[in-house]
């Protein structure tokens, strides 16, 4: 039995070269009453093409997990699309219920993730039962999947999530997320709660699955390492805003944006003899209530000038490729004395 | 030689209930004054209830503790009601993961600071005020005046931490215990509190144990280092000696785990199975089950603990003893 589906049957209907997902100005605001307001994703603009993964990283607040929520449409957005395979989603051509079929999402909890009363292949066959699958075949595909992610269907098929290891229930979690042959799967800091041992284990896992089934990954963590690791783009996410996007080595070698540079060297050196002696940021991130004017990042930027408290800096191209930040430093003409100037624009 | 500040000998740690939990087993550590180490493991390690029994933290009807435990001199484990309670704070004093729970909501932090320091010294309220704004300016919180007014829920998470870390210090300890006290905290935070806490360390000469689940940050803030695995320490050492040379097999995956310098697209080192369960004492070597070189010797008695040198000892049947000195 194959598990890939869209290969035969012709769902992947954009071609190579059509981004599986992309968000066009995604807006999601959430009114706190008396006026204000969080912003907690304020218009961010993305693609994921079709076999990549995509890493989003950003401290609390910065809005990647209400990123994932409106993605997934577990919240709808107040403003902007989503086009899925170049697709509209919630239109005519796409339907939520087949766009849900197909994107599908791993929590940071493992075990509030799954019903308590449900033994885990129940869990892991719900989905398919739900969009039609007989009872037999699904709970087939439930052990078959139990099996790919390393559980032994004979052991482990009957129990529930409270006799699992949390390594274990994150691996039925993933079962679960396949269990409907999605093309889009994200992962919201879905090996942060694991021990470091494990973690390995399950990073190894989502390394082979994305092989096996051609997936396509958006990975949400706070981990730098991990990050760094499994994906081949970088997001960095700052107060409900992209402030920089990029292939991952040229992101992590020669960050652009001064927030990326912070959080990276924010990072523990693992040298004992070259600690670090100075933090990069004084203060702690903003909440995303009132953020600050212009730049977002401003009130807490080294290199801020005047035109970075009053312009908010737009996402342009830096240095070729598909490296965007958007820093007014990367910007010809920008009025920041650090900027390229505009002719060399041209 | 001069007298350790912290001496563990041989401790035991189990808690009674419907199954018996064996939560430490056999820890022995020292630790000299003015120096940190670092304690490293993951959950259910036995790292924090090491760190709990140095401050009799341990719900007392439910925990057997054996061994000994010698803080600055004293007998933790036979320190009577009145003289713990001068012991906590004065001797040694702790911080925790979520200081938003170790703080009391209804009181300023002022007021806690304040208090803890009357606790322990013949002190005017006004005097203990005016020492609680030194300490929120010692631990660098922006506008102290005003803070020393605030409710613990009107600050944000690195300033709460610095907040719970003053009053930690209110009695001036001589042994500062930390309990994963960045792990909850952004990484722009997260570095700032331990360069503070380094920086505290060093001015105030104090003794600190801090644990942690990870190496990053156990690198970043301490002298050596300590690995727990199943409720024993299986390797110690200098924080250089284990970076650079890690001898006992869970070290060494925990390292390749860290990531640090992982190869992109290759499969990680990742060490197999679980943590044991811990109803039992342990018979034999508890990592061997996870463990790629393990034989029957493992399987069959308790791994000795080998010396390497100076402080620095593996709990490893394959490691090889050096050579006795000619």
């Amino acid at each position: 039995m194959s598990l890939s589906l869209h290969a035969e049957d012709g769902l992947d209907r954009g071609g190579a070269g059509t981004p599986l997902l992309e968000a066009r100005a995604l807006t999601k605001h959430f009114p706190l009453g008396r006026g204000a307001v969080v912003r907690a994703v304020d218009g961010v603009d993305f693609s994921v093409m079709k076999g990549e993964t995509l890493g989003v990283v950003g401290e609390s607040g910065c809005g990647k997990s209400t990123t994932a929520r409106v993605v997934m449409q577990l919240i709808p957005q107040d403003k902007g699309e989503m086009l899925f395979d170049g697709e509209a989603v919630g239109s005519s051509a796409l339907s939520l219920k087949d766009y849900r079929r197909q994107a599908q999402m791993v929590f940071q909890d493992s075990y509030a993730s799954l019903n308590p009363r449900l033994t885990i292949e129940d869990s892991i066959a719900f989905g398919p039962m739900v969009h039609g699958v007989p009872k037999s075949g699904a709970i087939l595909r439930a052990r078959d999947l139990l099996a790919r992610v390393g559980l032994d269907p004979a052991r482990f098929a009957a129990r529930y999530p409270h006799e699992l290891s949390g390594g274990q229930r994150q691996r039925v979690n993933i079962a679960r997320a396949l269990a409907l042959g999605p093309r889009l799967v994200i992962l919201d800091e879905a090996v942060s709660a694991l021990d470091k041992s494990v973690e390995a284990q399950v990073l190894n896992l989502l390394m082979d699955l994305r092989e096996e089934f051609g997936l396509t990954y958006i990975f949400i963590s706070h981990d730098l390492n991990v990050v760094r690791f499994i994906s081949d783009r970088v997001m960095v996410m700052y107060l409900g805003e992209v402030v920089e996007i990029g292939p991952v080595e040229e992101l992590y070698d020669d960050p652009r944006h001064p927030y990326t540079r912070a959080l990276l060297s924010a990072m523990p050196s693992m040298d004992p003899d070259n600690r670090t002696m100075e933090a990069p940021l004084a203060g702690d991130p903003p909440n995303p209530i009132n953020p600050p004017e212009g730049c977002r990042f401003h009130p807490r930027c080294p290199q801020a000038q005047t035109v970075c408290s009053k312009v908010k800096p737009a996402l342009p191209p830096v240095g070729g490729g598909e490296r965007l930040a958007a820093c007014h430093m990367e910007i010809p003409g920008s009025g920041h004395s650090r900027a390229p100037a505009l002719e060399d624009a041209a | 030689m001069t007298t350790p500040l912290v001496a563990m000998e041989n401790v035991t740690v189990r808690f009674k209930g419907a199954q018996t939990v064996h939560a430490v087993n056999g820890v022995s550590l020292t630790l000299e004054p003015g120096k940190v180490l670092g304690i490293l493991g993951e959950s259910g390690s036995g790292k924090s209830v090491t760190l709990k029994t140095l401050l009799r933290l341990l719900p007392e009807r439910r925990t057997e503790i054996g061994g000994k435990v010698m803080v600055d001199g004293k007998d933790v484990l036979a320190l009577g009601a009145q003289e713990l309670s001068d012991y906590r704070g004065a001797v040694t004093s702790m911080i925790f993961q979520d200081p938003a729970l170790a703080l009391d909501p209804v009181y300023t932090v002022g007021e806690q600071i304040a208090e803890a320091i009357s606790r322990h010294e013949k002190i005017s309220r006004r005097e203990a005020m005016k020492r609680a704004l030194e300490l929120l300016e010692l631990v660098r919180i922006p506008s102290p005046e005003r803070r020393l007014k605030a409710y613990p829920h009107e600050m944000s998470g690195g300033m709460r931490q610095r907040a719970m870390i003053a009053l930690a210090l209110a009695a001036r300890p001589k042994l500062l215990l930390a309990d994963e006290p960045t792990t909850a905290l952004d990484a722009t935070v997260q570095i700032q509190i331990l360069l503070l806490l380094r920086q505290l360390q060093r001015d105030l000469g104090m003794g600190v144990i801090f644990v942690t689940h990870d190496i990053g940050v156990a690198v970043e803030v301490s002298d050596r280092l300590a690995v727990m695995y199943a409720g024993q320490i299986v390797e110690t050492g200098t924080v250089r000696e284990l970076i650079s040379n890690p001898r006992h097999p869970y070290t060494k995956g925990l390292l390749a785990a860290n990531l640090h310098g992982a190869k992109k697209g290759e499969r990680l080192e990742a060490i197999p199975g679980a943590p044991p369960a811990l109803n039992e004492p342990p018979s034999s070597c508890s990592f061997a089950p996870r463990c790629r070189q393990a034989e029957d010797a493992c399987r069959t008695g308790l791994p000795p603990a080998i010396r390497l040198g100076e402080g620095r000892l593996v709990r490893c049947t394959k490691v090889e003893t050096p050579l006795a000195p000619a």
